[in-house]
């Protein structure tokens, strides 16, 4: 029985390790790319999608990815084509995708709040697969050497897309391609923090880092050693204090985020600035 | 021998307006000609360089630079194309050194999944030391005042090696010595490799010294395209005739 413990423990951790990485990694295009409001809605639309999986009994995982992506494709294009403001975007699709996922759950009257709609909702690290792990393994590889591969255009779109542009960068499909990967990470990551919070492991490390380093390539190893050190300490806090993992994370996260913010020394030379 | 730059009868519209920014615009630029674009403000002038370089969509009209034509061709084209926005300032604390953004004006040269190498490091180096300001190469962007980022966007148009500069305002910002030098360098460039130059400015002194052909714009239409003796007696006629004229 006791082994069964570890064997849960040490998967619950390595999916931490793996998915605090990930949005650590994923979360600094999100935030540089001005990508937060598609990030945020895609969050939603895997949650929505999570919970048309335990509606109609198919694997959660598959529906939330499906979900996340057509968010993406969808998001992605109709945002460019129409030039809508991110907060368009974010009060169209949060509402949307919300009331999807509750009338998803209630398609099925006798799942109410069964664990699975509740591992949906807030995450269920413990029910981690060692299927769960080898996925998300493959996807840290995936996510590392597309990162390696397109570095440089990235790295320029981070910087300004416009001047990326004029620099003869095609940036469309290299944004689109982001887009698509945050919603992969999204779907993997839903099981530790689940899809109502799993947006603050997204956004939160990496715009803790950009409070300090002037290093883009220094962000960029930082942000997800950041992403792993909250996941890990959410997930130590929620097994001594008994709470849920999920919550704890995100605690941890906009603590971590707020002292940051109270610290930044770009902070007070922005203030020190305006002032004279 | 084919110009290097060709407008034919070009309008470009803004999303969600109704009044084109530039209208039946007809412009010919042989290889290394330095054309200085003068106007009030709105009169299209940024309209007419993003135009040429494609980041905004004409909405009538045939574009061609190098012989490539920007609506189907775009990115090659701005492959080719060493720009200087106007007025670009990048924010304190933002995560990129000088030479990082000086490198990046080769990103579309060197090309998807490859990397820049000691070469490319060198010429944006060499961009940054023409500029005086190698030794700013490893401090923060943000740090530098607004004149030394005009210089470093001025730098990353050189090291892309182009065949084309458009340059947008570029002396807006500089200090008093670097307005001399700058224009200067500038057309000892646009002599020394042939480069096809236009460059959007306010400052009509400069025109008349450094160059034999001016476009004054007004209203999205060219309204003067002369030498600068002439298109400064133009000017000298006031803003609201410009208006007038253009109007018709």
């Amino acid at each position: 029985m006791i082994w069964l413990e570890i064997g849960i423990i040490q998967r619950a951790l390595l999916g931490c390790v793996l998915a605090g990485f990930l949005t650590g990694l994923i979360g600094v295009f999100v935030v540089r790319m001005r990508l937060s409001a598609i990030g945020y809605s895609m969050s939603h639309g895997a949650f929505a999608g999570a919970a048309l999986g335990v509606a109609i009994s198919a694997n959660p995982l598959l529906t939330a990815m499906l979900f996340a992506s057509a968010t993406a494709f969808l998001i992605g294009p109709v945002a460019d084509k129409a030039r809508l403001h991110a907060d368009t975007i974010t009060s169209i699709a949060f509402p949307l995708n919300m009331a999807l996922a509750f009338a998803f759950l209630t398609l099925s009257p006798e799942i109410g709040l069964s664990s699975q709609v509740a591992s949906v909702l807030w995450g269920s690290i413990i029910s981690m697969t060692n299927n769960d792990v080898v996925y998300m393994i493959t996807l840290c590889a995936a996510t590392l050497a597309i990162t390696h591969l397109i570095w440089k255009e990235l790295f320029a779109i981070m910087f300004n897309r416009k001047l990326a542009e004029a620099d003869g960068i095609n940036t469309r499909p290299i944004i689109y391609l982001i887009i698509f990967l945050a919603g992969v990470v999204v779907t993997f990551s839903l099981k530790l923090v689940g899809g109502l919070l799993i947006y603050a492991l997204l956004f939160n490390p990496a715009s803790s880092v950009l409070q300090f380093l002037e290093d883009m390539r220094k962000v960029m190893i930082v942000s997800p050693l950041i992403g792993v050190a909250t996941s890990v300490s959410g997930l130590m806090v929620s097994l001594f204090l008994d709470l849920p993992v999920g919550s704890c994370i995100v605690l941890v996260s906009t603590a971590i985020f707020a002292v940051s913010v109270l610290l930044s020394p770009k902070r007070r030379r922005k203030m020190e600035n305006e002032r004279r | 021998m084919d110009p290097i730059i060709r407008l034919e009868g070009v309008s470009t519209i803004y999303e969600g307006e109704r009044r084109p920014a530039l209208r039946d615009v007809n412009l010919n630029l042989e290889r290394g000609e330095l054309v200085y674009v003068v106007g009030p403000n709105a009169s299209g002038k940024t309209t007419l360089l993003e135009t040429i370089n494609g980041l905004l969509p004409a909405s009538k009209g045939k574009i061609s630079v190098c012989g490539l034509d920007v609506q189907t061709q775009g990115r090659a084209v701005r492959c080719e194309i060493g720009y200087v926005p106007q007025d670009f300032m990048v924010e304190p604390g933002e995560p990129y050194t000088v030479l990082d953004v000086a490198l990046m004006g080769r990103y579309g040269k060197i090309g998807l999944l490859h990397r820049p190498d000691e070469k490319d490091r060198e010429k944006a180096m060499d961009a940054l030391r023409l500029l005086d300001i190698d030794g700013l190469a490893e401090r923060p962007m943000g740090k530098l005042s607004g004149g030394q980022q005009q210089k470093v966007m001025i730098a990353r148009a050189i090291a892309k090696e182009p065949k084309v500069f458009l340059l947008d305002e570029p002396f807006s910002n500089l200090d008093p010595e670097s307005r001399t030098r700058i224009p200067e360098l500038i057309a000892h460039l646009h002599e020394e490799k042939a480069l096809t130059t236009i460059i959007v400015t306010h400052d009509i002194r400069k025109m008349l010294r450094q160059c034999r052909r001016v476009v004054v714009m007004s209203n999205g239409r060219i309204l003067v395209d002369e030498t600068p003796e002439k298109a400064l007696v133009t000017l000298q006629s006031g803003s609201d005739t410009l208006l007038m004229e253009a109007n018709q």
